[in-house]
């Protein structure tokens, strides 16, 4: 499964029309400790960028920022042109930015068709109506999620483990289940935190060709990664940090001869 | 409102009395709260139940002291088996925060009807001669209040020295702080949980008696009475921190008596509640601690 | 044979009550892991407010009671009310109680509220007059049938049962539909289950109002069955008899817990209600307690997840399935039995 480098995407650095997302100088600290001290860039439509550093780089804080679960000290967060710095994680992917977890997260109890169909956006079945009008009122929404869900469980090659209890799949199992109820959410961005880290190397293969077929298919994604040549591989621009700080975007190429970030990595 | 003197200052002196009662008991519940990371809502069960042994040598002519003595040794040891029999073996099965909840309320309502059991529903009172009373600053205690404060101070002196001085206390301090360190630098063994529930125990029971001392009578209940206002002072004190439930403990005990004194009785209940309520939802590490961290049950 | 069968029939009553109480905690903490130790204190709502729109003005009883209100609401009114009332005390409690707090703590800041309730029925008398509680709270319906008859017992049995149906109709909806689903995510993952846009806090005031309107309402069934409510009614170690009845008979299962509801309070409460009174009075009450309490460790133990465990939830799969987005005959959705 060959992956190929879309040429014509542009550079995390550009802002302008074109980005989806953009960070712009965020600063969050944590009873003194900066975990993120000054952070800005952007996203492009339509490619992959990847966010990459060393630990305590401040990556996971810049993610929970973007995603909501955190509230930046200062700074601002821009999703399709709109500030979203101070909505809750659930406002954010009701924008269509959704965030995939690094641990486990699946829904242990229900099974791996309902933890897909949890994620499907805008379910009449879950507003309080269902009480007055009953299985009407969402039945016919439900049968068309079933079939996305079924579909996108196929593409995955887990078709054969819906009715498993989500709680009892194996590492690699559920990392699956957590990218295809990302893509379940019919996300604009997806945030992936590093998606393919603890999974055995023939799964991460795996998981690194259904990336690239979604970048192929047009969806922006913001991936933060440890492996270099993963990241090389898979995105158009890469955004690196350091000490909580963006020391430097681009491309890999471009970036493995600047010395600010091979000193990144060989000090953290 | 006019602070009359008449009441305030027997007020200020019943509440030093609770306050001491309730400094042992705080304490106690403090130092296995913060060790263990356990809410054990057995612990005023606990306390009915040592100040009943008590009650049971007493009548049969022992001494106070040696119901104090007894109550506490009594404590230790049950706090110790609860946790090696009930609680670890629950905890090691994945048993979470409230499902502890659950399992320690069930013990301490199967220990509260056992009594009720044996002893049954009236009231009960120790044979004791209460002393001559002191009068001091315009406060009026007897003899066994003042005993109850001497213990006190004593025990609290007692578990500051331990806490400070000895490696094991050390370790309960540290644990208590910062678990997911002490976790990881592997000090918070089994043996450090033993002490803190052999310790929190020991003041527990000592609580107990020393409570129903100060009560003109009491039954199966009186200790989960107790329980609320214990935990109340032990949040506000901040989780594990010995000293921030001293002070907590203190602050209460006078603030409810007086309370008492210039409102109503029942209105004691109402502050502790109303404190213990107010602290869990906005500031659940109490006065004196940090924010509170996800850590593992110990 | 007639004792027989009013013992029947109050059980039955019993029953039914025990069993709207199983599935409105079970919402909250089975289905939606909210920890609602509180509980007891809706059932109270609801049986008060239906005791105080029913029993007139303190002046037609005696004069020695003392309550507010003092109605006389026609049937089924003061269900309906106990239910609304309950309800709408849930929203602040909800907003003030539900936010962000780590489980042990949040089952400790409801116990106390519990305990409050309690303090202040029992202190401001004029509202449901106190320690002593309401009496002669009418039965409803009693215009055809004579109220101490075997008839009237089982009329209210069929009326009780009555409920129970048109309760269970919402239960049902809840939890067979996207909104269960999205309130068993919350439970088992809260954190993924915002991150997929769901408003866990909403989500869980909601079913909190919901689960303690059907507390209230089941106070209602009961309080007009036996004609007296008082604060020994309710204490708060009650919740720990309808959790109990949960964990046993099947955390997260309508079935299951109604199975729960026969086997902890019914069957445990009644049957030892009917044993000779041995040793001293108050004896077999506290042996009952510390069964409750074994029960729970025993269960909590060895079978966690109850008798009748949470229902797996299949979706009827269409008959061909080939590789591709499958043609016509859209897949049939199961219908979940409870």
């Amino acid at each position: 499964m060959t992956t190929r480098l879309r040429e014509d995407a542009p550079s995390a650095g550009a802002g302008g029309a074109s980005a989806l997302l953009h960070v712009q100088d965020l600063r969050r600290d944590f009873g003194g400790v900066w975990a993120v001290d000054g952070a800005s860039f952007a996203v492009a439509r339509g490619a992959i960028t990847s966010l990459i550093g060393p630990n305590g780089a401040g990556k996971s804080t810049v993610v929970g920022i973007v995603g909501g679960a955190i509230r930046p000290s200062s700074g601002q967060v821009i999703f399709d042109d709109e500030d979203i710095t101070s909505l809750p994680p659930h406002a954010c992917a009701r924008r269509g930015l959704v965030r995939t977890y690094q641990l486990s997260s699946e829904f242990a109890k229900l099974t791996v068709l309902e933890n897909l169909l949890v994620a499907a956006p805008d379910q009449r079945g879950e507003s309080l109506a269902t009480l007055v009008f009953g299985k009407r009122h969402w039945r016919e929404q439900e049968e068309r999620a079933v079939i996305r869900a079924r579909t996108l469980l196929e593409r995955f090659g887990m078709g054969e483990k819906e009715d498993e209890y989500a709680g009892n799949l194996s590492g690699g199992q559920k990392r699956l289940v957590e990218i295809m109820r990302g893509l379940m959410a019919e996300p604009k961005l997806l945030l992936l935190d590093e998606p393919m880290a603890g999974v055995n190397p023939t799964l991460a293969r795996e998981i690194e060709g259904y990336l690239a077929q979604l970048a192929g298919e047009g969806l922006t994604m913001l991936l933060v990664e440890h492996e270099l040549e993963v990241v090389e591989r898979l995105s158009q621009a890469v955004v690196v940090m350091a000490l909580g700080r963006v020391i430097a975007t681009g491309t890999m190429a471009e970036l493995r001869s600047r010395p600010e970030v091979l000193n990144a990595y060989l000090a953290g | 409102m006019i602070v009359s003197a008449s009441v305030l200052v027997p007020s200020i002196g019943f509440g030093l009395v609770t306050a001491s009662i309730l400094a042992l008991a705080a304490v106690g519940f403090t130092l296995q709260f913060g060790v263990t990371n356990i809410l054990n809502l057995a612990y005023g069960d606990v306390m009915a139940a040592a100040a009943f042994i008590g009650y049971v040598l007493n009548k049969h002519g022992a001494s106070i002291a040696i119901s104090l003595v007894v109550g506490a040794v009594f404590g230790a040891v049950a706090s110790l088996l609860l946790n090696r029999c009930l609680y670890m073996p629950f905890l090691r099965r994945g048993t979470k925060l409230f499902g502890m909840v659950i399992v320690t309320l069930s013990v301490g309502i199967i220990i509260q009807n056992v009594l009720l059991a044996i002893f049954g529903a009236t009231f009960f009172t120790y044979k004791f001669s209460v002393g001559s009373q002191v009068h001091v600053a315009g406060m009026v205690f007897n003899g066994s209040q003042i005993l109850i404060m001497g213990l006190a101070v004593a025990a609290m002196l007692l578990v500051q020295v331990v806490l400070t001085q000895t490696r094991l206390g050390k370790a309960m301090r540290a644990t208590a702080a910062n678990a997911g360190l002490a976790q990881a630098s592997g000090i918070a063994t089994d043996r450090v949980v033993d002490v803190a529930w052999l310790l929190s125990g020991a003041l527990c029971g000592l609580a107990g008696v020393v409570l129903v001392l100060n009560t003109s009578a009491f039954q199966s209940t009186t200790g989960n009475d107790f329980l609320v206002i214990i935990v109340a002072a032990a949040m506000l004190g901040g989780v594990g921190r010995a000293t921030g439930a001293m002070v907590a403990a203190l602050v209460l005990g006078v603030v409810t008596e007086v309370a008492a004194g210039y409102i109503s009785p029942s209105f004691k209940e109402v502050i502790a509640f109303g404190v213990l309520v107010v602290v869990l939802l906005i500031r659940p590490q109490g006065i004196f601690g940090q924010a509170a961290v996800e850590r593992d049950l110990a | 044979m007639n004792a027989t069968s009013y013992y029947l029939t109050t059980l039955l009553v019993y029953l039914g009550v025990d069993i709207l109480a199983v599935w409105a905690l079970n919402l909250q903490y089975g289905v939606s892991g909210v920890y609602n130790f509180a509980f007891i204190v809706f059932q109270a709502v609801g049986a008060y407010t239906a005791g105080v729109v029913t029993l007139g003005s303190p002046s037609q009883n005696g004069g020695f009671q003392h309550y507010i209100l003092g109605w006389h609401l026609p049937y089924p009114l003061p269900v309906i009310a106990g239910g609304l009332v309950a309800g709408a005390l849930s929203v602040p409690v909800g907003l003030v109680a539900l936010r962000k707090l780590r489980t042990d703590y949040q089952a400790m800041v409801m116990l106390v509220l519990s305990v409050i309730a309690t303090l202040v029925v029992e202190n401001v008398t004029g509202l449901f007059n106190g320690p002593a509680g309401l009496s002669l709270i009418p039965q409803p319906l009693t215009n055809g049938v004579a109220s101490s008859s075997l008839n009237y017992q089982w009329l209210y049995v069929g009326i009780t049962a009555a409920i129970c149906g048109v309760v269970y109709i919402f239960v049902h909806r809840v939890t067979s539909s996207p909104l269960g689903r999205a309130l068993r995510a919350t439970r088992d993952n809260e954190a993924a289950a915002e991150a997929l846009g769901k408003d866990v806090f909403r989500l869980r005031l909601f079913i909190f109002v919901f689960g303690n309107a059907i507390a209230g309402v089941s106070g209602a069934v009961l309080v007009q069955f036996i004609g007296a409510w008082s604060p020994g009614s309710w204490l708060y170690v009650e919740t720990l008899v309808v959790l109990t009845a949960i964990i046993v008979g099947g955390t997260g299962n309508n079935a299951g817990v109604m199975l729960g509801a026969l086997l902890v309070p019914v069957a445990f409460n009644e049957a030892t209600r009917y044993l000779p009174t041995i040793g001293r009075p108050g004896l077999i009450d506290a042996l009952q307690w510390i069964v409750i309490g074994l029960l729970g460790l025993v269960f909590l133990w060895f079978w966690p997840r109850g008798i009748i465990p949470e229902r797996r939830r299949r979706f009827a799969r269409q008959a061909a399935r080939t590789g591709d987005a499958p043609r016509a005959g859209e897949p049939q959705l199961a219908d979940p039995v409870v």
